[in-house]
C-alpha cells in the first residue's frame, strides 16, 4: 500500500521512509536478523578484561619512567601480604615457617617477577655477615624453615639489626611480616592471580592464631573480578522490574516487549562490535552498556507510545499509526540518538587507552541504536498485532496521566513558574557551596573502587596501619655515565632527597641505595653508629657495593641499582594516595630536585622586574673554569664563572623562562635529557649565552609506583576534566544548532543539563567522590542522555504551535503527551542505574547512583524549567513556526499531477 | 543461587512469558470486566470511552 493518504509536506519524505520500510519489511528483516545473529556470536565470545595500562594516560612523561623501570625497580603491580599474630610475635617456629611457607607459595603465583619478591624468607632478602677471618658476605635471613627456637630468636637478632628489614618488612612490634611481590605487568592475569593466592597464600595459613591481609593493586582488581558477577542479579532484577513497568504503563505486553526488542538488538550490535574490534569488556565500565541499553529501551518507548496515540488519531489505522510515529519522532529520536553517540565519542580525546576504547565501543553501541529503533521499528510494529482500541482508550484515564496533567496546570500558572526558577536557583546555588569540595583523585585513603567495609580496604587498612606506608612512589635516580651511583655526592642526594619528603605526613617510609651504603658501612665498621654515613670518595663507595652484591646474581640486585651502577632508584611508601596528598607530594618532588641542582650550580635567586629570575648571589663553590665554549666544574679557580649576580636569566636551552616557577620547570627538563646546560642571561643589557656541565652526576625522574602512575593520572585529569565539559557541551549546542536551526536553542536545552552538572558535582563533593579516570566520562555520557528529555518536549511544542498557535498551550500538550513518556522513561533509566547501588563494586555502585542523580535531575530539569524558560522567554525558533500548520500533501496525488 | 549468564537469560525469559501469559489470561480480561463495570455503573465517561472503542473499526493493513 503506497501513501495514498493527506501527509505533512515537511515531513513527506519521512513519512515516505517509514511506508517504504513496511513495504521491504521481508529483506529487510532478514539482513537485520542475520547481521545481528552474527554480532549476538561475537558477543557471546567476549570476555571480562582490564588491562593496568589502560588505564594510564602512556604518553605522560611518567609514565614513560615508570614503563621503563618498572620492571627492574618495581611498578604499580605490588602484592603485599602481612601475615599477624594474635598473641606473642612472629619469631616463633610455627610461625616463621608459615612465612617461609606462604613465601614459596607467592613465589610460584602467575605474572610474579621472582627478583622482586621481599620477604624475610626469600633469598633477595639479605643481612651482612662477618663471617671467620674478618670477611663479610651478605646471605639471606632464612636459607631454610627454622627448625629449633634458637634459631627463631638468632633470626630475630639479625632483623632487629638489619636497617633494610626491621620496619620494613617486619613490623616495629614483631607482632606482623611482610610479604611484598612485584607482577610483570604483560602478565597480569587478575582472576588467576587472586585465585592462587587464596590458595597458596591465604587459606592455608589464616587460623585461630594467625590473620592474613592481602593488598596491592593486582589483589583490587581480582576483586573487582570476583564481583563482576553482580551484574547478573541486577540485570535480572532491572529487566524484571523494568519489564512489569512497561507492562502497566502500556496496559499490553507489547508495549514491554518492543523495547526488549530495540534493547537487545542495540546489546548485540555493540557486544559484538567489541570483540570484532579485539576489544574486551572492562568490569569497571559494566554500568555503561546498561545505560545505553536503558538509552535505546527509553527511545522506543517515546516510539511507542507516539504509535498508541497515532493509532487513535488515525482511525485505528495500523500501518498509517506507525508511519506517523516514525515520521513524526524521526528527527528527535535522530538527534538525541547522534547527541549520545558524539557525546560519549568526546572522550576519545583523552589520552587514557581505556576511556578511548570506551569511546569507541559506546558511540558504536548508541549509534546501532538508530538500526534497531529507527529501521527496524516500523517493521516490528506491522508484524506485531496492534493494540486493543479499548486498551488505548481506557489508558487515557489511567492515574499516571492524570498525574502529569495535573503537575502541568500548577506548573504552568505565574506562581508555578516563579517557584520553579526560585527552586532551581536555590538548588544550584546550594551544589555550588558544597561543590568547592570537589576533589582530583582519590579523596580517602581507601581504594574507592570498592566498599570501605570490604575485606580488600580492611586489608589495605590493617597494612597500612602496621606498617605505615605501602604504596609506593619511585624516583629514579638516572646517572649521566656508568658508576655515577657510586658517587658519594649522588649518593647524599638521595639520602638528603628522603629526609626532605620523609617530612611530609603521608610519607611512611623510604628506601634507597643510601641506605644499604650506610647500612654496610656500619656493619664493616663492627656496627658503630658513627661509621653509618656515607663514604667520601667512590672508592669507598664502590668497595662497600662489592661487599654487600658480590655474593647475589645481577638479577637480585638489579631491584636497588642496574649492574653499570648507572640509575638507582628512592622509593617512598605512601600511607595512602589521596588526590591532594599525590599532589602536594609530587610538588615537594619537583621543589627538591630545581632546589638542590640550583644549589649545585652555587647560584640564589631572586625575583626581578616582571617576576623575572635575576641571580641574586654566586657561591665560591662549585670552582668554574672554561673547557672550550663551555663551563665546567673545576679545581683552580679562575676568577670567572658562568653566573654573576644580577644576571637575569632569560631562557634555559630552548625553553622561555619568565618566572622562577618556569625556571625549575626548565632547568629540571633540560637536565634530565642532557649534560650540558645552555642559558640565556642578560648581562647589564647585554645577551649572553652560557652552556654549563651539569654539576652532578644523576638526575631525579618522576615517577614510577602506584602513586607515580596516580600522579600521572590526577595531572591528565585536571587537563581533561574541564576539556570534557567544554567539548561536551559544545558538542549537544553544535546539534541543537542543526536540528532547530537556531543558536537559542541550545541554549534553552543546556541550561538544565549545566545546572545538573553543577548539583552532580555538589554531590560528589559532598560525599567524597572524586573526579577520577572513571568518573571523567560522566559529564559528557550524562549530558548526552539527559538532553534526550528535552529534545522530545521542544519538538512536541513546535509541533503542536504549528496547530494551535498559542504557545502556553502547546508546552502544555506537550508536557502531557511527551512529557508523560519522557516522565515514564525518565523512571526506567534512572532504575536501569540505580540497581547499581547495590554492587559489590563501589565504582560501579557510585557511578549506577552518580548516572541515576544525571538522569533525574536533567529529567525534573526538562519537564520544570525547559518548559517554564519557553514560556518566559518565548523564544523565537519556536514563536516563528505559530500557526504554521504544515500544508498536506499525498504521494500519489504529487504523482497523478506529474 | 549463583546467578550466570546462562541461568540469567533463563530467568529474564521465564519471567517474559510469565508476563505474556498473564497479561492475555489474566490482567486483560480483568480489565475489560471492570471498565464494563465502571460503564454499567453509571460512569459517563467510562461508557463514552468504552461505547468508541467498540466503534472502532481496526484496519490490520
Amino acid at each position: 500500500m503506497a501513501l495514498d493518504y493527506e501527509v505533512p509536506r515537511d515531513k513527506r519524505l519521512l513519512y515516505w521512509l517509514g511506508d517504504k520500510l513496511i513495504e521491504y519489511r521481508h529483506p529487510v528483516s532478514v539482513v537485520v536478523i542475520i547481521v545481528t545473529a552474527l554480532f549476538a556470536y561475537w558477543g557471546f565470545q567476549l570476555q571480562l578484561v582490564t588491562s593496568f595500562g589502560d588505564l594510564l594516560p602512556q604518553d605522560h612523561p611518567y609514565i614513560k619512567i615508570h614503563n621503563r623501570y618498572s620492571g627492574t625497580f618495581g611498578g604499580a603491580n605490588n602484592i603485599n601480604v602481612m601475615i599477624q599474630v594474635k598473641e606473642g610475635s612472629i619469631f616463633t617456629v610455627e610461625t616463621l615457617n608459615k612465612i617461609w611457607k606462604m613465601t614459596e607459595g607467592l613465589d610460584k603465583v602467575y605474572g610474579v617477577n621472582h627478583n622482586q619478591i621481599d620477604s624475610i624468607a626469600h633469598r633477595t632478602v639479605r643481612y651482612l655477615k662477618v663471617a671467620a677471618g674478618g670477611t663479610m658476605r651478605a646471605q639471606p635471613v632464612m636459607l631454610e624453615p627454622v627448625k629449633t627456637a634458637e634459631e627463631a630468636a638468632n633470626i630475630r637478632r639479625i632483623v632487629h639489626n638489619a636497617e633494610n628489614i626491621y620496619g620494613l618488612l617486619v613490623s616495629l612490634d614483631d607482632k606482623a611480616a611482610l610479604i611484598r611481590a612485584n607482577f610483570i605487568e604483560g602478565r597480569l592475569d587478575y582472576k588467576r592471580i587472586f585465585t592462587e593466592v587464596n590458595e597458596n597464600v591465604v587459606a592455608p595459613f589464616s587460623d585461630a592464631t594467625t590473620e592474613v591481609f592481602v593488598a596491592g593493586e593486582p589483589r583490587l582488581y581480582g576483586w573487582v573480578y570476583n564481583y563482576a558477577g553482580d551484574v547478573f542479579f541486577i540485570l535480572v532484577i532491572t529487566w524484571c522490574i523494568e519489564w512489569v513497568l512497561r507492562w502497566q504503563y502500556f496496559h499490553d505486553w507489547r508495549g514491554a516487549l518492543r523495547p526488549t526488542i530495540t534493547g537487545v538488538i542495540a546489546a548485540f550490535w555493540g557486544l559484538g562490535f567489541i570483540h570484532l574490534i579485539g576489544l574486551a569488556l572492562d568490569p569497571l565500565m559494566l554500568v555503561m552498556p546498561f545505560l545505553i541499553t536503558a538509552r535505546a529501551v527509553s527511545h522506543a518507548i517515546q516510539m511507542h507510545d507516539r504509535y498508541y496515540e497515532e493509532f487513535e488519531k488515525s482511525g485505528w489505522h495500523k500501518r498509517r499509526a506507525i508511519v506517523a510515529a516514525f515520521g513524526e519522532l524521526f528527527v528527535p529520536t535522530l538527534s538525541g540518538i547522534t547527541a549520545d553517540a558524539f557525546g560519549v565519542l568526546v572522550i576519545l580525546l583523552v589520552p587514557v587507552v581505556m576511556l578511548q576504547k570506551l569511546a569507541i565501543t559506546a558511540s558504536w553501541w548508541i549509534l546501532a541504536i538508530t538500526i534497531s529503533e529507527m529501521l527496524l521499528n516500523p517493521i516490528v510494529y506491522y508484524y506485531l498485532k496492534p493494540p486493543e482500541p479499548e486498551l488505548v482508550v481506557m489508558r487515557e484515564r489511567g492515574s499516571f496521566r492524570k498525574g502529569i496533567n495535573w503537575f502541568t496546570g500548577r506548573l504552568l500558572t505565574t506562581r508555578g513558574r516563579a517557584m520553579t526558577v526560585v527552586l532551581w536557583l536555590a538548588a544550584t546555588l546550594v551544589a555550588f557551596y558544597f561543590m568547592r569540595g570537589l576533589t582530583i583523585g582519590d579523596p580517602t585513603a581507601a581504594s574507592p573502587l570498592l566498599w570501605l567495609d570490604s575485606p580488600y580496604n580492611v586489608s589495605h587498612k590493617a597494612i597500612q596501619d602496621k606498617f605505615g606506608g605501602v604504596e609506593p612512589l619511585i624516583v629514579v635516580a638516572e646517572g649521566y655515565d656508568k658508576d655515577a651511583m657510586k658517587d658519594p655526592g649522588a649518593l647524599r642526594n638521595m639520602e638528603r632527597f628522603q629526609r626532605y619528603l620523609e617530612r611530609d605526613p603521608s610519607i611512611g617510609y623510604s628506601f634507597s641505595l643510601a641506605d644499604i651504603i650506610r647500612a654496610v658501612n656500619m656493619v664493616f665498621h663492627e656496627l658503630e653508629p658513627k661509621w653509618g654515613v656515607i663514604p667520601d670518595n667512590w672508592v669507598d663507595v664502590g668497595g662497600l657495593f662489592f661487599i654487600y652484591f658480590s655474593g647475589s646474581p645481577p638479577t637480585e640486585t638489579a631491584k636497588y641499582v642496574d649492574p653499570s651502577y648507572t640509575t638507582a632508584h628512592v622509593t617512598f611508601f605512601c600511607k595512602d594516595h589521596k588526590g591532594e596528598n599525590i599532589r602536594r607530594i609530587i610538588k615537594e618532588c619537583k621543589e627538591f630536585i630545581s632546589g638542590t641542582q640550583i644549589e649545585d650550580l652555587g647560584i640564589t635567586l631572586t625575583t626581578g622586574q616582571d617576576d623575572a629570575v635575576v641571580i641574586k648571589t654566586v657561591a665560591a663553590e662549585p670552582i668554574w673554569e672554561k673547557a672550550g665554549p663551555s663551563w665546567v666544574v673545576g679545581s683552580q679557580a679562575s676568577g670567572d664563572a658562568p653566573f654573576k649576580p644580577g644576571d637575569r636569566i632569560v631562557a634555559v636551552g630552548k625553553a622561555p623562562v619568565k618566572n622562577e616557577a618556569e625556571f625549575r620547570t626548565a632547568l629540571a627538563a633540560e637536565a634530565g635529557h642532557t649534560t650540558l646546560l645552555d642559558f640565556k642571561i642578560e648581562r647589564g643589557g647585554q645577551s649572553l649565552e652560557s652552556t654549563v656541565g651539569a654539576p652532578w652526576k644523576a638526575v631525579f625522574k618522576l615517577a614510577g609506583g602506584l602513586v607515580g602512575t596516580l600522579a600521572a593520572a590526577n595531572e591528565e585529569l585536571v587537563k581533561n576534566d574541564v576539556l570534557m565539559n567544554f567539548l561536551g557541551f559544545f558538542t549537544m549546542y553544535m546539534i541543537m544548532l542543526f536540528t532547530y536551526r537556531s543558536f537559542a536553542a541550545g541554549l534553552y536545552l543546556l541550561a538544565p543539563l549545566a545546572l545538573s552538572n553543577i548539583m552532580v558535582n555538589g554531590y560528589m563533593a559532598a560525599n567524597d567522590i572524586g573526579v577520577n579516570i572513571h568518573t571523567l566520562p560522566l559529564v559528557t555520557v550524562g549530558l548526552g542522555f539527559g538532553i534526550d528529555y528535552g529534545l522530545y518536549i521542544v519538538s512536541r511544542t513546535i509541533e503542536e504551535i504549528r496547530v494551535r498557535g498559542s504557545l502556553e498551550d502547546s508546552v502544555r500538550e506537550a508536557l502531557e503527551t511527551s512529557g508523560k513518556a519522557v516522565t515514564f522513561t525518565a523512571v526506567t533509566m534512572v532504575i536501569s542505574t540505580v540497581f547499581w547501588t547495590t554492587s559489590h563494586i563501589r565504582f560501579n555502585a557510585e557511578m549506577g547512583l552518580l548516572l541515576a542523580i544525571w538522569m533525574a535531575i536533567s529529567y525534573v530539569g526538562s519537564q520544570t524549567l525547559t518548559p517554564v524558560l519557553i514560556v518566559l522567554f518565548k523564544p523565537r525558533f519556536i514563536m516563528r513556526e505559530a500557526n504554521r500548520s504544515p500544508d498536506l500533501t499525498s504521494m500519489t496525488a504529487q504523482r497523478a499531477a506529474r | 543461587m549463583h546467578l550466570g549468564m546462562w541461568n540469567s537469560i533463563a530467568i529474564v525469559l521465564g519471567f517474559s512469558f510469565f508476563v505474556i501469559f498473564l497479561d492475555e489470561y489474566v490482567v486483560k480480561p480483568w480489565r475489560h470486566k471492570k471498565w464494563e463495570r465502571l460503564a454499567a455503573s453509571g460512569d459517563k465517561e467510562a461508557e463514552r470511552l468504552l461505547n468508541m472503542a467498540r466503534s472502532a473499526k481496526v484496519s490490520d493493513e
